[in-house]
């Protein structure tokens, strides 16, 4: 699924910047706890989760997640956003819930990654 | 999969890029009061097919070969310029990506576009496909070109020296309690080992598992001490503390098994899964700690994919 | 739409409590502060937590019931409490992203 139409469906705000819309986003993976995410998350993935700190822009830098999406209109503060365009991750930001933002894109073809197909 | 990635980094280029970047700045120009029979010469001379017209350093219009034409076959060669060129002309921001000229240049297949200050509106430079052409692949070749070089050097050190036996040392010291900091050891490791050359996938798991035990370092002890040994088989990744020190570590290796206060589970951790986390990720894992004295946790990636470079 | 029914489709396991009951919308969360502020009567709440104070969370909220995630199973302590309360804990290998989404499919939307 392209970048633009995640943006859409989650009717979200860019945080970080100029973005690639085409950018092709094949799974999605949530969680509020950073190693739940470095245990299952996928490359390339996006994260959906209500934690806002600097960690989870860690988190997403080592796992190779390149898009993470705050949740419930939470807003991050700056040192979380200079973080992420320090390390080309992208910040979204929707006033949705988890549960409806999963929802919407899974309904919409997003695929999950499952815990129990580790990559190692 | 290698064509996709190279269309990505170009596509993300028309991005960062700015239309100031690639244009060109010195612009020819003519005024609205020339005759139509002395566009011939400066558009031959300069091998250009169009050119601004500016009255007072302000863009009026925009005059082409094909205006050129046709006053030519019309004999109408006398006519002023500003009575044969686009009146309506659409023009571009300096400031803008450059993805937005590449948009225009689609929407409305003309050969140039003129490029005016946001500011004060006034003419700054000309832009032609082909100047998007080679701005792209001057950023690409000099975006490449460093991280290569990097990554080249990094990459083949292993063949430069001279040594029996040779490794590569890496330290990081990490703060305790500070929760800011936590990330910028396992971060840079990562970015290192990149520069080595090494397969993302090794790079994944190292900086996975070393930022689990950096964030140990941050939730439960006053400091420590990160460094890994890169040799060509293996990386070794040492963590210690000096304390307080693990009372069971049988226990502590139990998934799901914390002793994390509360402010460390509010921001998403301590639900004793970085220890397992990091057996998983991993090759040979071994945990020593004494309690009052510190932790030594020591682990270990294979490299059995590690190319060495000819 | 009934506790039941998604028990049947989404082939989940009940370790715990009665799940003849309707569920208003669901809830993702695994904050428990998060989930005390914002999680509404009779959600379905998605986890991994399976602490023990789950339960005191579920009920403090009238939660419907809670799924946990990624094959994990609620602690003893949980399911002795979740047994006394009378909260269902449903358990599924399915991660928080896919389950939800298939609740999603089954109608079942987030709170407003």
């Amino acid at each position: 699924m392209k970048l633009i139409e995640i943006k859409k469906i989650l009717e979200a705000e860019v945080l970080t910047g100029e973005y690639n819309p085409e950018t092709e986003i094949e799974i999605g993976c949530s969680s509020d706890l950073m190693s739940e995410i470095l245990a299952f998350g996928k490359p390339g993935s996006i994260l959906l989760t209500s934690l806002t700190n600097i960690q989870v822009i860690n988190t997403a830098n080592v796992s190779d997640i390149k898009v993470v999406c705050f949740v419930m209109g939470k807003i991050p503060d700056e040192n979380i956003i200079n973080l992420a365009r320090k390390n080309d991750v992208i910040v979204f930001i929707t006033k949705l819930t988890t549960f409806e933002s999963c929802g919407r894109l899974y309904k919409n073809g997003l695929k999950s990654c499952s815990y129990f197909d580790l990559d190692k | 999969m290698d064509n996709n990635k190279t269309t990505t980094k170009i596509q993300e280029l028309t991005y960062e890029l700015k239309v100031e970047e690639v244009m060109c700045t010195d612009v020819e120009t003519v005024g609205p009061k020339m005759p139509v029979s002395q566009l011939r010469d400066v558009l031959y001379n300069k091998r250009i097919s169009g050119v601004p017209v500016v009255n007072d350093n302000e863009l009026v219009g925009i005059v082409s070969i094909e205006d050129f034409i046709k006053c030519l076959e019309q004999e109408e060669m006398n006519a002023l310029v500003e009575d044969k060129m686009t009146k309506n002309i659409k023009t571009l921001y300096a400031d803008e990506p450059l993805v937005h000229a590449i948009m225009k240049f689609e929407k409305y297949g003309f050969g140039r576009f003129p490029v005016i200050s946001r500011k004060d509106k006034k003419l700054v430079g000309i832009i032609t496909k082909s100047d998007i052409i080679k701005g792209i692949l001057k950023k690409l070749e000099s975006v490449y070109h460093d991280e290569e070089e990097r990554r080249y050097r990094a990459s083949h050190i292993f063949n430069d020296i001279i040594a029996d036996e040779v490794f590569l040392k890496f330290q990081y010291f990490v703060e305790g309690k500070n929760f800011d900091k936590a990330g910028e050891a396992s971060t840079g490791l990562k970015k290192t080992l990149y520069r080595l050359g090494l397969s993302p996938d090794i790079i994944r798991r190292a900086a996975i598992s070393t930022y689990e035990a950096e964030i140990n370092i941050v939730a439960y002890t006053d400091g420590g001490e990160i460094t890994a040994y890169i040799d060509p088989h293996q990386i070794k990744i040492i963590i210690t503390d000096k304390g307080p020190g693990i009372p069971d570590v049988e226990k502590a290796l139990q998934p799901g098994f914390s002793t994390a206060p509360g402010w460390v589970r509010e921001l998403g951790f301590g639900a004793g899964m970085g220890l397992p986390n990091i057996k998983k990720f991993t090759d040979k894992m071994t945990l020593r700690s004494t309690v009052e004295k510190g932790t030594h946790l020591e682990i270990i990636i294979k490299l059995s994919d590690y190319r060495i470079e000819d | 739409m009934n506790l039941k029914d998604i028990v049947q489709k989404l082939d989940l396991k009940v370790v715990s409590g009665d799940i003849d009951k309707e569920i208003s919308a669901g809830y993702s969360s695994d904050l428990l502060s998060d989930v005390i502020a914002n999680a509404q009567q009779d959600n379905i709440w998605i986890t991994l937590q399976i602490h023990v104070n789950i339960v005191a969370v579920a009920n403090l909220q009238e939660l419907a019931g809670i799924i946990l995630v990624n094959g994990r199973e609620p602690e003893e302590a949980t399911l002795k409490k979740a047994e006394q309360e009378n909260i269902p804990i449903l358990l599924t290998e399915l991660s928080t992203f896919e389950i939800v989404g298939k609740l999603y499919e089954m109608g079942i939307h987030g709170n407003r």
